[in-house]
C-alpha cells in the first residue's frame, strides 16, 4: 500500500511537468467540446485526436487521450440539460431530470449537481481504480454473453421506470425502438433485415441519427408549434452558479456511492462503457431509490446517479485496459491503439515494466476531473447565458449542430433524411404523449442485446437456461424482472385503489410549458 | 438496354482515360492529399495500419494522407464510398482478407474489377491460440478431444462468412469439429478464452501480442506450410495434414479503371515505406511476414489467388 501511495506521488510530479500539464488541460477542454456537439462522439473526438499523439512521448498522450475520455462523459450534460439535445448518449437520462429541472428555472442548480456527481464519481471510481487495478482485473474476466445479455435486459427493463404514466405506451415506443435497431445487416449471420435493398439500410440505421433526430429536431418542432413562446426560458436567466452546498450533497451520499459502484464495475465490463452505466444507475435510482416516485420529474437523484455512474466508469475501463490489454469500452479501444503505435503492450507486465507511466497515468485522471470541474464552473455562467437569447435564435443553432452532428457520423445525406423523420416522429411521440425514451433506448441497446443473445445460444448449445443458472446473469436477471414487475403489481393496485397515475410520475415530456 | 456492371465500369474507365489525358496527368498526381478510407473501425489493426502508411508515407508521397473509417458490413460500408469516388487514385482504401471474403460468398457487393490492388502492405498467418492455463498442451490433444466430441469444443472467431469461419470448417469436413462462437468485438473474444468461456481462438498473433508476451496465451497451430519463426515449436497445419493456408492480408487498393501511372506512383512511395526501419518495427510487432510487401506489379495476382484459396477451402468444406 505504502509502495501503490509512493508510486502515485511520483505520478503527481511526474504531472506537473510542464508539457504533461499542458496536454491534460488541453484534453479536458477537447473532451469537453466534443461532448457539447451531438453527432460528434465521444470516439470520433479521441480518434480525431490520435494521429496528434504520433510524435509525443507515450505518457503525454496517453495523458492527453484519457483526459478527453474523462472530459467527454460530462462535456454533454450541459446540452442535455440546457436544450434537451444529448451531447453523447451517456446523457439521454439527464434529459429526463436535468432538463425538467432547468425548465423550472433552475439551470445552474442542474448543471451544479452534474458537476458535483461527475466530480465524487470520477475521484471515488479513481481511488478504487488504483486500489483494485490488479484484483479487479481478474473478476472482469468472470463475465461472458450470458452475463452481458442480463445487464442489457435490466437496461431494457429500466424503460418501465423511464416511460410516462401509461405502461403500454412505453411498450410500444421500446418495441418501435428495437425493431429499428434489427433494421440492417444481421450481426451474427449477416442476413439482410428491412433493409429494401436500399445500401444505406444494409448499414443499419444510426442510433445517433435517431437520437439526434427525436431529441433535437423533434424538440425544435414542438418549440415550432407554440411559436417560439416557451415562458420558462426567459425566467431561466437566473445566472448564479449554484453549487449545492455540503449538507444538500451529504444527504444523497448513500445514492452517490452507489451510482459511482455501479458506474465503475459496468466500467470493468469489457463491452459496455459510459453509456450502459448511465442508463443502469437511472434505472437502479428509479426502481430503488429513496424518490423513485419523483424519478422524472427534475429530482437531483436523477441527475447525479447517471452523471456520477458515466465519469465513474472510466475509472473503471481502464482497469482492464492498463491491466489485462482489453478495452472495457470504445474510447479505451482507440487508447489501446495509442499504446499500441508507441510500442507499448498493455498488460499485466507493463504493471512492474512501465510502473513510472501507469502512475503517472492514475495521478493525471485525478488530476484530470479537477481540472474538468473547474473548468466546468466557470462555463456554466456564460452557458446558461445562452438561455436569455430569444428561444428562435437558439432553436435555429440546435438545428445546426443536428445537421453537422447527423452528416458527422458518416457523412451520408440519407442519414439527414432519416435524422428529418426521426425528428417528425419524435414530435409526434410528444404530441401524442408517447414516451421518447425507450425508443432511443431501443435503438442503443438493441443490437448489443441481440448480439449477446446470438452468442450465448451458440456458445451453449441453444439453452436458455444459462441465463439464470449461472451466479452473475441469474441475480442480474432477477433484478430485471423485479424492475419489470413491480410497475405493473402497482399499476394493478392502482386500478383497485382508483389511483390513475400509478408506478412514477410521468415523464417531462413538456410538463412546464403545457 | 441492360448494361453490366463491366460495361459501366469499362465506360467509367474510358471517361476516367479522357480527363486524365486532360487533366489529372501523372505528375500531377497526387494533386491534393489523398483519402484513405479505413473500413473498419478506430483501433483495430486495419486502422493502426493506414495510421503508421498515412505517417510514414507523407514525406515519400508529398501530400498528406488523411485517414477516415467508415465500418460496418465488414467492410462494405467502406468499400462503397470508394467507389462513389472518381477513379483517380486521390481515394485509397485498406483492403483486407476479412473483406475480400465477402467475394467468395453469394452477391458480392463488389468485384475484383471494381478494385485495382497498389500493394499489399502486410501478411500475418492465422493461428489456434489456447489460454496460458488450458488443458491442451498440444494441438494433438485439442484435434483428439474434436474428433471425439464432434462440436463440443468452442473456438472463439470473428464471425460466420469469415476466413476464420472457411479455415475452421475445413478443418472440419476433415473431421476436427468445432463449434464456432462469432465475437464480432475483439476484446469480447480475447476474454473469451482468458475466461475459459471458449476452449480456443482463431486469430493472427500480432492482434493478441500482448497475451502472448504477457504469457496469457499461447499458439497450438499455425495455418500454412512451415512454422512462424517466432514460435518455432509451434506445428504448422501442413505438419498435421491440413493443407489450408488463409493469411490475414492487408493491402491497399484504389478504384478499377485509375491510370496505371498514379497506381505505379502510389504503389513506389509505399515500397519506401516498406523499406524503412519504423515500417519494419511495425511488421515485427504485428507478427506478420517479414516479407510481406508485393508492389503493384504483383499485388493483382496475389488478391485474386486469395480469393481462388478462400473459393477451394469452402467447396472442401462442403
Amino acid at each position: 500500500m505504502i509502495d501503490v501511495l509512493t508510486q502515485l506521488g511520483s505520478g503527481f510530479l511526474a504531472c506537473l511537468h510542464p508539457l504533461t500539464m499542458l496536454m491534460l488541460v488541453l484534453g479536458i477542454i477537447v473532451g469537453l467540446l466534443v461532448g457539447v456537439l451531438p453527432g460528434l462522439t465521444l470516439v470520433m473526438g479521441v480518434v480525431l485526436f490520435l494521429p496528434f499523439t504520433y510524435k509525443m512521448d507515450v505518457t503525454n498522450a496517453i495523458v492527453l487521450l484519457s483526459a478527453m475520455y474523462v472530459s467527454g462523459t460530462y462535456g454533454g450534460a450541459f446540452t442535455s440539460i440546457l436544450f434537451r439535445i444529448p451531447g453523447e448518449p451517456i446523457h439521454v437520462p439527464l434529459l429526463w431530470d436535468g432538463y425538467a429541472m432547468a425548465r423550472k428555472g433552475q439551470p445552474a442548480r442542474a448543471l451544479g449537481w452534474t458537476l458535483i456527481a461527475a466530480l465524487v464519481g470520477g475521484l471515488l471510481s479513481a481511488v478504487a481504480m488504483v486500489v483494485l487495478t490488479k484484483p479487479v482485473a481478474q473478476f472482469a474476466l468472470s463475465f461472458s454473453s450470458p452475463e452481458y445479455f442480463a445487464i442489457l435486459v435490466f437496461g431494457l427493463c429500466s424503460v418501465i421506470a423511464l416511460g410516462s404514466g401509461s405502461l403500454a405506451n412505453a411498450l410500444i415506443s421500446l418495441a418501435l425502438g428495437l425493431l429499428i435497431a434489427s433494421v440492417g445487416t444481421d450481426a451474427i449471420y449477416g442476413a439482410y433485415r428491412f433493409t429494401f435493398d436500399l445500401p444505406i439500410l444494409a448499414d443499419g440505421i444510426e442510433f445517433l441519427v435517431v437520437m439526434v433526430g427525436a431529441y433535437g429536431v423533434g424538440e425544435v418542432l414542438s418549440r415550432l408549434e407554440r411559436g417560439f413562446s416557451s415562458k420558462p426560458l426567459s425566467e431561466a436567466g437566473t445566472t448564479r452558479t449554484e453549487l449545492p452546498s455540503f449538507s444538500e450533497v451529504m444527504k444523497v451520499k448513500g445514492m452517490l456511492l452507489r451510482s459511482s459502484v455501479l458506474g465503475h464495475i459496468i466500467g470493468i465490463v469489457p463491452g459496455a462503457g459510459a453509456t450502459v452505466a448511465s442508463f443502469v444507475a437511472y434505472g437502479v435510482e428509479s426502481q430503488f431509490g429513496r424518490r423513485k416516485r419523483e424519478m422524472g420529474s427534475g429530482v437531483v437523484e436523477g441527475i447525479v446517479a447517471p452523471q456520477s455512474a458515466a465519469t465513474a466508469s472510466v475509472g473503471g475501463a481502464l482497469i482492464p485496459l492498463l491491466a489485462l490489454g482489453i478495452p472495457g469500452s470504445g474510447a479505451t479501444a482507440v487508447i489501446l491503439g495509442a499504446f499500441m503505435l508507441h510500442g507499448i503492450q498493455p498488460g499485466p507486465q507493463i504493471m512492474a515494466s512501465s510502473s513510472a507511466m501507469v502512475y503517472t497515468i492514475f495521478a493525471s485522471i485525478f488530476i484530470g476531473i479537477i481540472v474538468m470541474c473547474v473548468l466546468g464552473y466557470f462555463a456554466i455562467r456564460p452557458l446558461v447565458k445562452i438561455l436569455d437569447f430569444p428561444e428562435s435564435i437558439v432553436s435555429a443553432f440546435v438545428m445546426l449542430f443536428c445537421f453537422v452532428g447527423a452528416l458527422a457520423i458518416r457523412s451520408n445525406v440519407t442519414d439527414l433524411w432519416l435524422m428529418i423523420g426521426f425528428g417528425v416522429l419524435g414530435y409526434l411521440f410528444e404530441r401524442f404523449r408517447f414516451p421518447i425514451a425507450p425508443l432511443v433506448l431501443g435503438v442503443i441497446l438493441g443490437p448489443l442485446a441481440e448480439e449477446s443473445f446470438m452468442n450465448s445460444m451458440i456458445s451453449f448449445s441453444n439453452d436458455w437456461t444459462v441465463f439464470f443458472t449461472r451466479p452473475i446473469a441469474g441475480t442480474v436477471m432477477a433484478l430485471a424482472a423485479v424492475t419489470l414487475l413491480l410497475p405493473i403489481i402497482g399499476m394493478i393496485r392502482g386500478r383497485r385503489s382508483g389511483d390513475p397515475t400509478p408506478g412514477g410520475t410521468s415523464i417531462p415530456a413538456e410538463p412546464a410549458a403545457r | 438496354m441492360h448494361l453490366s456492371r463491366r460495361d459501366v465500369l469499362a465506360g467509367g474507365a474510358a471517361l476516367v482515360a479522357m480527363t486524365a489525358a486532360g487533366g489529372v496527368r501523372a505528375q500531377d498526381y497526387p494533386s491534393r492529399p489523398i483519402e484513405l478510407v479505413v473500413p473498419w473501425g478506430p483501433g483495430g489493426g486495419a486502422d493502426q495500419l493506414a495510421r503508421k502508411i498515412a505517417q510514414l508515407g507523407e514525406p515519400e508521397i508529398g501530400k498528406p494522407m488523411p485517414v477516415v473509417n467508415i465500418p460496418g458490413g465488414t467492410g462494405a460500408t467502406g468499400m462503397a464510398k470508394l467507389l462513389a469516388n472518381p477513379a483517380d487514385g486521390q481515394t485509397a482504401a485498406i483492403y483486407i482478407a476479412d473483406s475480400h471474403a465477402l467475394l467468395a460468398g453469394k452477391n458480392p457487393r463488389w468485384t475484383m474489377d471494381d478494385i485495382a490492388p497498389v500493394a499489399v502492405l502486410i501478411q500475418a498467418p492465422s493461428f489456434i491460440f489456447v489460454a496460458q492455463d488450458s488443458r491442451f498442451k498440444t494441438w494433438d490433444d485439442f484435434a483428439k478431444e474434436a474428433k471425439e466430441k464432434a462440436g463440443a469444443l468452442k473456438v472463439a472467431t470473428l464471425g460466420f462468412g469469415s476466413v476464420d469461419d472457411f479455415t475452421l470448417s475445413f478443418l472440419g469436413s476433415k473431421g476436427v469439429k468445432v463449434n464456432q462462437v462469432p465475437f464480432s468485438k475483439p476484446s469480447e473474444r480475447y476474454v473469451s478464452i482468458l475466461g475459459g468461456h471458449a476452449d480456443a481462438l482463431y486469430e493472427q498473433a500480432g492482434d493478441v501480442g500482448s497475451f502472448l508476451n504477457g504469457k496469457q496465451m499461447r499458439p497450438l497451430l499455425v495455418f500454412g506450410a512451415k512454422r512462424f519463426e517466432a514460435f518455432p515449436d509451434t506445428p504448422c497445419s501442413k505438419e498435421v495434414g491440413f493443407d489450408i493456408a488463409l493469411p490475414q492480408f492487408r493491402s491497399l487498393v484504389v478504384r478499377g479503371g485509375t491510370p496505371p501511372e498514379n497506381i505505379k506512383k502510389l504503389s513506389d512511395a509505399l515500397a519506401k515505406v516498406a523499406a524503412s526501419d519504423g515500417y519494419k518495427a511495425f511488421l515485427k510487432e504485428q507478427f506478420a511476414d517479414a516479407n510481406s510487401f508485393i508492389d503493384q506489379s504483383g499485388a493483382g495476382a496475389f488478391v485474386a489467388k486469395q480469393l481462388e484459396d478462400m473459393k477451394s477451402a469452402i467447396k472442401q468444406a462442403s
